[in-house]
Protein backbone atom coordinates (compact mmCIF):
# COMPACT_ATOMS: atom_id res chain seq x y z
CA UNK A 1 0.00 0.00 0.00
CA UNK A 2 1.52 3.33 -1.12
CA UNK A 3 1.39 6.56 0.87
CA UNK A 4 -0.14 9.69 -0.60
CA UNK A 5 0.60 13.22 0.54
CA UNK A 6 -0.93 16.41 -0.87
CA UNK A 7 0.22 20.01 -0.67
CA UNK A 8 -2.23 22.77 -1.54
CA UNK A 9 -1.83 26.45 -2.27
CA UNK A 10 -4.85 28.29 -3.71
CA UNK A 11 -5.21 27.01 -7.30
CA UNK A 12 -2.35 24.52 -7.27
CA UNK A 13 -2.02 21.14 -5.59
CA UNK A 14 0.90 18.74 -5.56
CA UNK A 15 0.42 15.06 -4.80
CA UNK A 16 3.31 12.82 -3.84
CA UNK A 17 2.90 9.03 -3.96
CA UNK A 18 5.50 6.67 -2.61
CA UNK A 19 6.76 4.31 0.05
CA UNK A 20 8.81 4.63 3.24
CA UNK A 21 12.36 3.34 3.27
CA UNK A 22 11.98 0.47 5.76
CA UNK A 23 15.74 -0.24 5.60
CA UNK A 24 16.23 3.09 7.45
CA UNK A 25 13.58 2.18 10.08
CA UNK A 26 11.24 4.91 8.84
CA UNK A 27 7.63 5.37 9.92
CA UNK A 28 4.73 4.00 7.92
CA UNK A 29 3.63 7.55 7.00
CA UNK A 30 7.01 8.60 5.65
CA UNK A 31 7.67 8.84 1.88
CA UNK A 32 11.28 8.37 0.85
CA UNK A 33 10.86 6.31 -2.30
CA UNK A 34 8.70 8.50 -4.53
CA UNK A 35 7.07 6.46 -7.28
CA UNK A 36 4.85 9.19 -8.75
CA UNK A 37 3.93 12.84 -8.37
CA UNK A 38 1.09 14.93 -9.80
CA UNK A 39 0.98 18.69 -10.14
CA UNK A 40 -2.54 19.94 -10.64
CA UNK A 41 -3.00 23.57 -11.71
CA UNK A 42 -6.62 24.68 -12.01
CA UNK A 43 -7.80 24.89 -15.65
CA UNK A 44 -4.51 23.46 -16.90
CA UNK A 45 -3.55 19.93 -17.97
CA UNK A 46 -2.33 17.61 -15.22
CA UNK A 47 1.45 17.30 -14.97
CA UNK A 48 2.76 14.02 -13.64
CA UNK A 49 6.00 12.12 -13.63
CA UNK A 50 8.61 10.21 -11.72
CA UNK A 51 11.11 11.40 -9.10
CA UNK A 52 13.84 11.99 -11.73
CA UNK A 53 11.55 14.62 -13.30
CA UNK A 54 10.36 16.28 -10.09
CA UNK A 55 13.69 17.70 -8.86
CA UNK A 56 14.68 19.30 -12.22
CA UNK A 57 11.19 20.81 -12.56
CA UNK A 58 11.32 22.23 -9.02
CA UNK A 59 14.81 23.64 -9.68
CA UNK A 60 13.57 25.17 -12.94
CA UNK A 61 10.74 27.00 -11.16
CA UNK A 62 13.03 28.25 -8.37
CA UNK A 63 15.73 29.49 -10.76
CA UNK A 64 13.16 31.12 -13.06
CA UNK A 65 11.49 32.94 -10.15
CA UNK A 66 14.88 34.20 -8.97
CA UNK A 67 15.70 35.51 -12.45
CA UNK A 68 12.29 37.16 -12.65
CA UNK A 69 12.79 39.05 -9.40
CA UNK A 70 16.43 40.01 -10.04
CA UNK A 71 15.55 42.11 -13.10
CA UNK A 72 17.26 39.68 -15.44
CA UNK A 73 15.75 38.30 -18.63
CA UNK A 74 13.82 35.33 -17.24
CA UNK A 75 14.62 32.42 -19.53
CA UNK A 76 15.26 28.90 -18.28
CA UNK A 77 16.10 26.11 -20.69
CA UNK A 78 16.95 22.48 -20.01
CA UNK A 79 16.46 19.05 -21.56
CA UNK A 80 13.24 18.53 -19.63
CA UNK A 81 11.65 21.95 -19.22
CA UNK A 82 11.81 25.45 -20.72
CA UNK A 83 10.25 28.47 -19.04
CA UNK A 84 10.09 31.78 -20.88
CA UNK A 85 8.29 35.02 -20.17
CA UNK A 86 5.81 36.43 -22.70
CA UNK A 87 5.62 39.62 -20.70
CA UNK A 88 5.68 40.65 -17.04
CA UNK A 89 2.47 38.72 -16.29
CA UNK A 90 2.55 35.64 -18.52
CA UNK A 91 5.01 32.76 -18.36
CA UNK A 92 5.23 29.97 -20.94
CA UNK A 93 6.18 26.52 -19.69
CA UNK A 94 7.28 23.87 -22.20
CA UNK A 95 7.50 20.36 -20.76
CA UNK A 96 9.45 18.13 -23.10
CA UNK A 97 8.83 14.42 -23.31
CA UNK A 98 11.84 12.07 -23.39
CA UNK A 99 9.97 9.97 -25.96
CA UNK A 100 10.65 10.81 -29.62
CA UNK A 101 7.94 12.42 -31.81
CA UNK A 102 5.98 13.69 -28.80
CA UNK A 103 5.26 17.41 -28.89
CA UNK A 104 6.10 19.39 -25.72
CA UNK A 105 3.24 20.22 -23.40
CA UNK A 106 2.76 23.99 -23.32
CA UNK A 107 1.24 25.83 -20.37
CA UNK A 108 0.66 29.55 -19.94
CA UNK A 109 0.57 30.69 -16.33
CA UNK A 110 0.43 34.07 -14.64
CA UNK A 111 2.31 35.40 -11.63
CA UNK A 112 -0.38 34.17 -9.23
CA UNK A 113 -0.14 30.56 -10.44
CA UNK A 114 3.66 30.78 -10.51
CA UNK A 115 3.77 31.80 -6.85
CA UNK A 116 1.17 29.12 -5.94
CA UNK A 117 3.32 26.45 -7.62
CA UNK A 118 6.51 27.60 -5.90
CA UNK A 119 4.72 27.70 -2.55
CA UNK A 120 3.58 24.10 -3.10
CA UNK A 121 7.20 23.12 -3.78
CA UNK A 122 8.24 25.01 -0.61
CA UNK A 123 5.72 22.98 1.40
CA UNK A 124 7.12 19.78 -0.08
CA UNK A 125 10.71 20.82 0.74
CA UNK A 126 9.75 21.69 4.31
CA UNK A 127 7.65 18.60 4.92
CA UNK A 128 9.13 16.21 7.44
CA UNK A 129 7.14 13.34 5.93
CA UNK A 130 8.76 13.45 2.49
CA UNK A 131 12.44 12.96 1.91
CA UNK A 132 13.77 13.86 -1.53
CA UNK A 133 17.20 12.62 -2.48
CA UNK A 134 18.71 15.38 -4.60
CA UNK A 135 22.26 14.03 -4.75
CA UNK A 136 21.78 12.32 -8.09
CA UNK A 137 20.32 15.42 -9.69
CA UNK A 138 23.04 17.95 -8.86
CA UNK A 139 25.10 17.07 -11.94
CA UNK A 140 22.34 18.09 -14.35
CA UNK A 141 23.14 21.67 -15.34
CA UNK A 142 20.51 23.43 -17.42
CA UNK A 143 21.59 25.10 -20.65
CA UNK A 144 20.84 28.65 -19.60
CA UNK A 145 22.26 28.37 -16.09
CA UNK A 146 25.74 27.58 -17.31
CA UNK A 147 26.33 31.32 -17.50
CA UNK A 148 28.22 31.10 -14.21
CA UNK A 149 31.11 29.25 -15.88
CA UNK A 150 30.88 31.44 -18.97
CA UNK A 151 31.10 34.52 -16.79
CA UNK A 152 34.29 33.20 -15.22
CA UNK A 153 35.82 32.70 -18.66
CA UNK A 154 34.62 36.17 -19.72
CA UNK A 155 36.09 37.64 -16.56
CA UNK A 156 39.52 36.15 -17.30
CA UNK A 157 39.25 37.18 -20.96
CA UNK A 158 38.56 40.75 -19.93
CA UNK A 159 41.31 40.86 -17.28
CA UNK A 160 44.16 39.20 -19.23
CA UNK A 161 44.56 41.79 -22.08
CA UNK A 162 44.96 44.84 -19.78
CA UNK A 163 47.22 42.80 -17.50
CA UNK A 164 49.50 41.89 -20.42
CA UNK A 165 49.41 45.54 -21.61
CA UNK A 166 50.50 46.84 -18.19
CA UNK A 167 53.25 44.19 -17.94
CA UNK A 168 54.59 45.10 -21.40
CA UNK A 169 54.57 48.82 -20.47
CA UNK A 170 56.61 48.08 -17.34
CA UNK A 171 59.07 45.96 -19.34
CA UNK A 172 59.51 48.66 -22.02
CA UNK A 173 59.93 51.49 -19.53
CA UNK A 174 62.49 49.46 -17.54
CA UNK A 175 64.42 48.87 -20.80
CA UNK A 176 64.67 52.67 -21.33
CA UNK A 177 66.57 53.02 -18.04
CA UNK A 178 69.64 51.64 -19.88
CA UNK A 179 69.55 54.54 -22.39
CA UNK A 180 69.18 57.24 -19.77
CA UNK A 181 72.02 57.75 -17.29
CA UNK A 182 70.99 60.05 -14.43
CA UNK A 183 74.69 60.48 -13.22
CA UNK A 184 75.77 61.89 -16.59
CA UNK A 185 72.79 64.20 -16.62
CA UNK A 186 73.72 65.55 -13.19
CA UNK A 187 77.31 66.28 -14.30
CA UNK A 188 76.05 68.14 -17.36
CA UNK A 189 73.77 70.27 -15.21
CA UNK A 190 76.64 71.09 -12.84
CA UNK A 191 78.86 72.21 -15.78
CA UNK A 192 76.09 74.48 -17.11
CA UNK A 193 75.64 76.05 -13.66
CA UNK A 194 79.40 76.71 -13.30
CA UNK A 195 79.43 78.58 -16.63
CA UNK B 1 13.66 57.53 0.23
CA UNK B 2 11.76 58.08 3.50
CA UNK B 3 10.52 61.50 4.62
CA UNK B 4 13.02 61.60 7.46
CA UNK B 5 16.06 63.77 8.12
CA UNK B 6 17.63 61.36 10.61
CA UNK B 7 20.00 58.81 9.07
CA UNK B 8 20.10 56.06 11.66
CA UNK B 9 21.80 52.87 10.57
CA UNK B 10 19.56 49.89 11.19
CA UNK B 11 20.86 47.28 13.64
CA UNK B 12 21.00 43.62 12.67
CA UNK B 13 18.34 42.71 15.29
CA UNK B 14 16.02 45.41 13.93
CA UNK B 15 16.62 44.19 10.37
CA UNK B 16 15.76 40.61 11.39
CA UNK B 17 12.65 41.80 13.21
CA UNK B 18 11.49 43.78 10.15
CA UNK B 19 12.04 40.72 7.94
CA UNK B 20 9.99 38.57 10.36
CA UNK B 21 7.13 41.09 10.44
CA UNK B 22 7.16 41.38 6.63
CA UNK B 23 7.07 37.60 6.16
CA UNK B 24 4.29 37.14 8.73
CA UNK B 25 2.25 39.91 7.11
CA UNK B 26 2.73 38.53 3.60
CA UNK B 27 1.72 35.04 4.87
CA UNK B 28 -1.43 36.53 6.36
CA UNK B 29 -2.17 38.70 3.32
CA UNK B 30 -1.22 36.09 0.67
CA UNK B 31 -4.80 35.72 -0.69
CA UNK B 32 -4.97 39.49 -1.25
CA UNK B 33 -1.49 39.69 -2.78
CA UNK B 34 -2.47 36.86 -5.11
CA UNK B 35 -5.71 38.60 -6.02
CA UNK B 36 -3.85 41.82 -6.91
CA UNK B 37 -1.37 39.90 -9.07
CA UNK B 38 -4.25 38.06 -10.75
CA UNK B 39 -6.10 41.30 -11.37
CA UNK B 40 -3.09 42.77 -13.19
CA UNK B 41 -2.83 39.60 -15.32
CA UNK B 42 -6.35 40.16 -16.59
CA UNK B 43 -7.09 43.87 -16.44
CA UNK B 44 -10.05 43.66 -18.82
CA UNK B 45 -12.01 41.43 -16.44
CA UNK B 46 -10.91 42.74 -13.07
CA UNK B 47 -9.10 46.05 -13.15
CA UNK B 48 -10.67 47.46 -9.95
CA UNK B 49 -8.47 45.46 -7.55
CA UNK B 50 -5.24 46.57 -9.25
CA UNK B 51 -6.36 50.21 -9.57
CA UNK B 52 -7.51 50.39 -5.93
CA UNK B 53 -4.25 48.90 -4.72
CA UNK B 54 -2.14 51.17 -6.94
CA UNK B 55 -4.02 54.31 -5.83
CA UNK B 56 -3.72 53.39 -2.14
CA UNK B 57 -0.01 52.62 -2.51
CA UNK B 58 0.58 55.97 -4.22
CA UNK B 59 -1.32 57.76 -1.43
CA UNK B 60 0.85 56.05 1.20
CA UNK B 61 4.06 56.86 -0.70
CA UNK B 62 3.02 60.52 -0.95
CA UNK B 63 2.29 60.54 2.77
CA UNK B 64 5.51 58.93 4.00
CA UNK B 65 8.21 59.18 1.34
CA UNK B 66 10.47 62.03 0.26
CA UNK B 67 8.80 63.32 -2.89
CA UNK B 68 11.95 65.12 -4.08
CA UNK B 69 13.77 61.82 -4.55
CA UNK B 70 13.97 60.65 -8.19
CA UNK B 71 13.37 57.03 -7.15
CA UNK B 72 10.18 58.04 -5.34
CA UNK B 73 9.07 60.05 -8.37
CA UNK B 74 9.56 56.93 -10.51
CA UNK B 75 7.42 54.92 -8.07
CA UNK B 76 4.68 57.52 -8.28
CA UNK B 77 4.57 57.42 -12.07
CA UNK B 78 1.54 55.23 -12.74
CA UNK B 79 2.56 54.33 -16.28
CA UNK B 80 6.04 53.09 -15.33
CA UNK B 81 5.68 51.73 -11.80
CA UNK B 82 3.95 48.46 -12.78
CA UNK B 83 7.14 46.43 -13.05
CA UNK B 84 8.48 47.52 -9.65
CA UNK B 85 5.17 46.91 -7.88
CA UNK B 86 4.64 43.49 -9.50
CA UNK B 87 8.16 42.41 -8.53
CA UNK B 88 7.61 43.59 -4.97
CA UNK B 89 4.34 41.67 -4.73
CA UNK B 90 5.87 38.59 -6.30
CA UNK B 91 8.80 38.70 -3.86
CA UNK B 92 6.38 38.87 -0.93
CA UNK B 93 4.22 36.07 -2.33
CA UNK B 94 7.27 33.78 -2.66
CA UNK B 95 8.34 34.27 0.97
CA UNK B 96 5.37 32.82 2.83
CA UNK B 97 6.93 29.45 3.65
CA UNK B 98 8.45 28.50 7.01
CA UNK B 99 11.87 29.46 5.66
CA UNK B 100 10.43 32.68 4.23
CA UNK B 101 12.69 34.85 6.43
CA UNK B 102 15.82 33.41 4.86
CA UNK B 103 14.30 33.58 1.38
CA UNK B 104 13.41 37.25 1.76
CA UNK B 105 16.90 38.05 3.09
CA UNK B 106 18.45 36.26 0.10
CA UNK B 107 16.25 38.21 -2.31
CA UNK B 108 17.18 41.50 -0.62
CA UNK B 109 20.91 40.76 -0.58
CA UNK B 110 20.84 39.67 -4.25
CA UNK B 111 19.11 42.82 -5.53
Amino acid sequence: MQNKLSFHQSSVSLEIIGLPDYSNNENKDQISIISQWKLNITDKPLIEGKIEHLVPIMDAFYIYANLLIKNKIPIYESKLIDIKADNLHTHNIFLKSPRPNVKPLTLKIGNSLLSDTINCFDQLNESSRVRINKSGQSNIIPKKVRFGFKNKINFFNSIIPPFIAICSLILFSSAFIYFYNPVEDKEKNELINQK
Amino acid sequence: MRKSYVNNNIKIEEFDALIKITVEMSRYLYPYIRQILQSKENLEKNEDTWNDFNNRLIDLIKERFNLDSIRVKKLLNKTNNDETIIKLLLTLSLCISNHGNQKLKNFLFDI
